[in-house]
């Protein structure tokens, strides 16, 4: 109930964030997001930084030159575009932390059988593209060149493919078996 | 490619929402049709590997990268209805785990990407198929990730005119599609032939292994 009441507020949230056009009540947002997150909240800050200040940075900086050349600056419009954005991604990093999807959508079992589906997916591939690439450096003292990086992601994304696909099947197999899939 | 939270204005993605809805009730009874115990795993392995190429960057020539889609070949492989839908879920995934896209954005990202850029695909592979394989999906997935990314560069570069304060200060996008265009295009471009490349020779790899789920 609690991650269902999360999933819901966030939603809420993300909506007003967009219909707020004034920089204060955006900041105070931001500031709301950071006093409420708890513990965490600098490493929460740090790794939404990570993800829209590329994004932030390069609008930005083409509106400031923009507003340079054409002699109409907004810096309100600045700080409230920079502001939204931080917001919104603070919100969504937020409920990614604390929300667990999978008791979120409790009640939803197509969508909570596909999700734990496609996210153990994800888990097979990441594990082999590391390996992977761990296995290539472990051979050659020299960074691989572009051409040989590419093939050997070729090489490395049919072998991932490969095993993912016998991973799902017996992962849906097990789950048939287990009445999983029977509705 | 696409677009994240606070960039584009309510008035652009409610109207994206209502049209995607009933779209989204289209193709999930659609997959509810055809999702069978083979189909299943397939499904899954192939919208995981979607959400991998969209995270994983492709570098180009010079230094810069630029991360692929994936749609086209979900769209390949299992048709445009079931891609939308499974890319979807790829979207979704992306803005609540990784934070990259965003849930205000998601209807223009699935329309733009999801659904038409299935679409062209199975539309010009089907068209162009009798010039051989390698050339109808390397031109139907370049062209799609190209009308994808021209539309997300239209929906972006009408921000300003969509959503602006009584004084004509933007509100969320600031850039008109003189700026936005070839902004996302050009890089496109290159992208484009990097996700070709990967779909065809994915593509080819699930004929061999009799993975595809599309008719014709």
């Amino acid at each position: 109930m609690k991650h269902r009441l999360g999933l819901g507020l966030w939603l809420l949230a993300v909506v007003t964030a967009t219909l707020l056009h004034a920089p204060a009540w955006l900041g105070l947002g931001v500031a709301a997001v950071l006093l409420f997150s708890g513990s965490g909240r600098l490493a929460l800050l740090l790794r939404v930084l990570r993800l829209v200040f590329p994004i932030l940075l390069l609008i930005s900086a083409g509106y400031l030159l923009m507003g340079w050349l054409s002699t109409s600056l907004a810096w309100e419009y600045l700080a409230l575009l920079n502001l939204r954005v931080l917001l919104l991604a603070l919100l969504t990093a937020w409920t990614a932390r604390d929300v667990d999807l999978d008791r979120a959508l409790r009640g939803f079992p197509a969508a909570q059988r596909w999700l734990s589906i496609v996210r153990s997916q994800v888990v097979v591939f990441r594990r082999l593209a590391t390996e992977y690439r761990a296995a290539v450096q472990s051979r050659s003292t020299v960074p691989p060149s572009l051409a040989q990086r590419y093939r050997a992601g070729a090489v490395l994304g049919l072998a991932a493919l490969d095993k993912a696909m016998y991973n799902s099947e017996a992962l849906t197999q097990g789950m048939r078996s287990r009445g999983a899939l029977d509705d | 490619m696409h677009i994240p939270d606070g960039l584009i204005s309510p008035q652009t993605y409610l109207p994206a929402l209502a049209l995607a809805v009933p779209l989204w009730v289209i193709a999930g009874r659609r997959l509810h049709a055809s999702l069978g115990d083979a189909m299943l795993p397939r499904l899954a392995v192939f919208t995981a590997l979607a959400f991998l190429l969209s995270t994983l960057m492709l570098p180009l020539p010079g230094g810069t990268s630029g991360h692929a889609v994936g749609v086209g070949l979900l769209a390949l492989v299992f048709g445009p209805w079931i891609a939308f839908m499974a890319y979807t879920l790829v979207l979704l995934l992306q803005a609540v785990v990784v934070g990259a896209g965003g849930i205000t954005a998601l209807p223009v990202n699935a329309l733009a990407m999801g659904f038409v850029g299935a679409w062209v695909t199975v539309g010009l592979y089907r068209s162009l198929r009798g010039l051989g394989d390698a050339v109808a999906v390397t031109i139907a997935v370049w062209l799609a990730v190209m009308v994808s990314a021209l539309l997300l560069a239209l929906v972006l570069g009408l921000q300003p005119w969509v959503a602006a304060a009584p004084d004509g200060t933007p509100r969320f996008f600031p850039f008109g599609p003189r700026i936005t265009i070839p902004a996302l295009l050009i890089p496109h471009a290159f992208i484009g032939a990097g996700e070709a490349a990967l779909t065809l020779l994915v593509f080819r790899h699930a004929r061999k292994r009799r993975w595809l789920e599309a008719p014709g």
